[in-house]
């Protein structure tokens, strides 16, 4: 052997050597919550909502219960961060360590608080865990965009939707917006509020395809179209897998058959793809759609729609689209003559909510479809394809059900 | 870290030792005289002359020691390799001698390690992005430049040289590369500001690299100390070993991306041709 490989073997071996003992673990999360009932269908409508998991930004888990039963102590069950310690939170601030399994009170919808402390014990998060009634929703909605309010961060705007929506509140593309563009003020994002911008001089929501900037163009996500949608942002799969970080969709116990809205559309020039390439001949377009969707398989499992599947998932029922062109094969196409009919004047939209499935009124009432309302300032903007700077204001949006 | 030092001593220990028996104290006076003659510069025992070194170059630029976020190296090869360069050198005595020299090298490595709780800041046109990653972080450096050592040298038997002194090195070029992914047990995330922060996952599917500027938060200039040997093996040619220990960080002082300092540490194994 000679000199040369004995250094090669050499280098790794050394710095093998030179590897230090392993530090504690210093996260805390609460990863998911499982409740333990024998019968858990009585309580819940669907036997996986006794399972909730938890996403990193969330410290917030409410379970939801049919209106007419009532639950005292439920054995519980918090998969945590390896080497973590759970304390339950007594109401006169007194902790006891947690022991999975154990009961739990969530009676007359009790808000029980667990204090979760890492293995090296330098970090520390603190969770709300309830279960409550379902409220029965209406089935006519209307939104109007009015309540709204900055993020537990400060960075940039949520605004608060109906009760059955995951939180109450309407969600958006501006958390993962915030990973690229840190130094972006609040009116920066790409969802923001427009004061007194609506038809009727109310305040309304923008929609704007913003540029990534530095970062964006690192990961090759070089846009971000504003959004509304209801379900969950999970900002962890936002630069992995960003079409799976919009989970879409809220339990609805009633058939929506039409969705008015008030547009006003300001195009972005320039069209690009997803390398940040000008595209020439096509023009950008905006997108406002209902989905209605069956939430659970055959085998009980529960269904979510993402960004990939959320209008073609052979689970969705209903569907109401501002209108566009389609390929053959049913694929989105670009073109440079759009029909969706929005201009940059305020006009009212009414989409009705098409069918290719019969709604069933016994699952209907069980929970067992989902609605989601989607809008978007660059339809092709989950794709991170658009116009930057296209404009998508709404305002006075209305849900009427059968 | 004391592990590598100790290393390194043995190495010289074992290499004196070595020596020692392989010129025994028997023999006449002459013949030894005669060995310390033929052995030596090119006139007399005090002479001066050049060294003309060719040698293949290996070694890391690395935190010293390892920090403890770095769980496991999963491979480790090198870059560059090459060192060409002259020393001048004059021996005082039949022992001890000075040399200068102008050492020209192309050197680097690539490296694939796992890190747990690894603190990373970057800034890029003033965007910040920072926390803590837990994963795969593959990295990259390869730096063209000169490196002028001042070494004193000691004549430890006819044939065996061993010289040491402190080194300047000057980088024409350097980059400092590298991407973050999930490691080969598909875990991969950074937490966000802090340990509590937002978890967001980085895959090899979509990796994210360093920026594109980084190796600018480099300095042009470095020092360390020198240890070198050489063997005569023939009348002009010698078989040699160094090794260039930075003792200075090579990150600016403001850079705070990487939160360690890190140093460069790089062996030469080559030929050289002594007048």
């Amino acid at each position: 052997m000679n000199k040369a490989s004995i250094a090669v073997l050499a280098v790794p071996l050394l710095l093998a050597a030179c590897i230090a003992a392993e530090k504690e673990n210093t996260e805390c999360d609460i990863e998911s919550v499982s409740l333990h009932l024998d019968s858990p269908t009585n309580f819940f409508y669907h036997e996986y909502d006794t399972m909730q998991a938890v996403i990193s930004t969330e410290t917030s888990v409410v379970f939801t219960i049919r209106s007419y039963v009532d639950i005292n102590t439920v054995p519980t069950t918090l998969r945590v961060t390896k080497g973590a310690i759970v304390y339950l939170v007594a109401e006169d601030g007194t902790k006891t360590p947690f022991l999975n399994g154990s009961p739990v009170d969530f009676s007359d919808e009790a808000v029980r608080l667990f204090h979760v402390v890492s293995q090296d014990g330098a970090f520390s998060r603190d969770y709300k865990i309830s279960i409550v009634h379902d409220k029965p929703s209406d089935g006519n909605l209307s939104f109007d965009y009015e309540s709204y309010h900055l993020d537990s961060s400060g960075k940039f705007y949520v605004w608060d939707g109906p009760d059955f929506f995951n939180d109450g509140t309407w969600k958006n593309g501006n958390p993962g917006f915030k990973i690229c563009k840190s130094s972006a003020l609040p009116m920066d994002y790409p969802t923001t509020p427009a004061v007194g911008a609506g038809p009727d001089g109310s305040n309304c929501v923008k929609l704007e395809t913003c540029d990534t900037g530095p970062f964006g163009r690192m990961v090759n996500m070089r846009l971000a179209s504003g959004s509304m949608f209801n379900g969950i942002f999970d900002v962890s799969n936002a630069l992995t897998n960003p079409l799976k970080a919009t989970l879409l969709g809220s339990p609805f116990t009633h058939k929506p058959m039409q969705l008015r809205v008030w547009l006003r559309y300001e195009r972005g020039s320039v069209f690009q793809d997803r390398n940040g390439a000008v595209v020439n001949d096509v023009l950008d377009e905006p997108d406002v759609y209902v989905v209605f969707y069956r939430n659970e398989d055959a085998l009980g499992n529960k269904i979510v729609l993402d960004g990939n599947d959320v209008l073609t998932n052979p689970n969705i029922v209903g569907l109401g689209r501002l209108p566009h062109h389609y390929n053959p094969d049913g694929s989105d196409q670009l073109s440079n003559n759009p029909i969706h009919g929005v201009t940059d004047q305020w006009q009212e939209f009414t989409i009705p909510i098409v069918y290719t499935e019969e709604v069933d009124a016994t699952i209907l009432e069980n929970k067992g479809y989902s609605i989601n309302f989607g809008s978007a300032s660059s339809w092709q903007g989950a794709f991170f394809i658009g116009a930057v700077g296209s404009k998508l204001y709404m305002d006075n949006m209305r849900l009427f059900c059968e | 870290m004391k592990n590598h030092i100790t290393s390194y001593l043995l190495i010289l220990i074992v290499l004196l030792a070595y020596t020692q028996q392989a010129y025994p104290q028997k023999g006449n006076e002459e013949k030894k005289d005669y060995a310390w003659q033929k052995w030596g510069p090119t006139t007399g025992l005090s002479g001066g002359g050049f060294i003309v070194r060719a040698g293949y170059v290996i070694g890391g630029t690395t935190p010293l020691p390892l920090p403890a976020e770095v769980r496991k190296i999963n491979s480790f090869s090198p870059r560059g390799g090459v060192s060409l360069g002259i020393d001048g050198y004059r021996m005082f005595s039949k022992r001890w001698g000075i040399s200068l020299g102008a050492h020209f090298f192309w050197e680097g490595f690539h490296t694939s390690a796992d890190v747990k709780n690894y603190y990373v800041w970057l800034e890029q046109e003033g965007e910040i992005t920072k926390g803590y990653f837990t994963g795969n972080n593959v990295t990259s450096t390869e730096m063209w430049g000169v490196t002028l050592p001042l070494l004193a040298t000691l004549r430890m038997s006819p044939r065996w040289n061993l010289s040491f002194g402190p080194y300047l090195s000057y980088y024409f070029k350097q980059t400092f590369t590298g991407v973050v992914s999930d490691n080969d047990a598909g875990v991969g995330y950074l937490r966000e500001d802090t340990p509590t922060g937002a978890k967001i996952k980085i895959t090899r599917e979509n990796p994210t690299p360093y920026p594109d500027d980084f190796a600018d938060n480099m300095l042009p200039l470095g020092a360390g100390m020198e240890f070198c040997f050489d063997w005569k093996a023939m009348r002009h040619l010698n078989v040699f070993g160094k090794l260039d220990w930075g003792m200075t960080n090579i990150w600016r002082r403001d850079f705070e991306a990487i939160s360690f300092k890190m140093f460069p540490i790089y062996a030469t194994i080559g030929v050289a041709y002594r007048y």
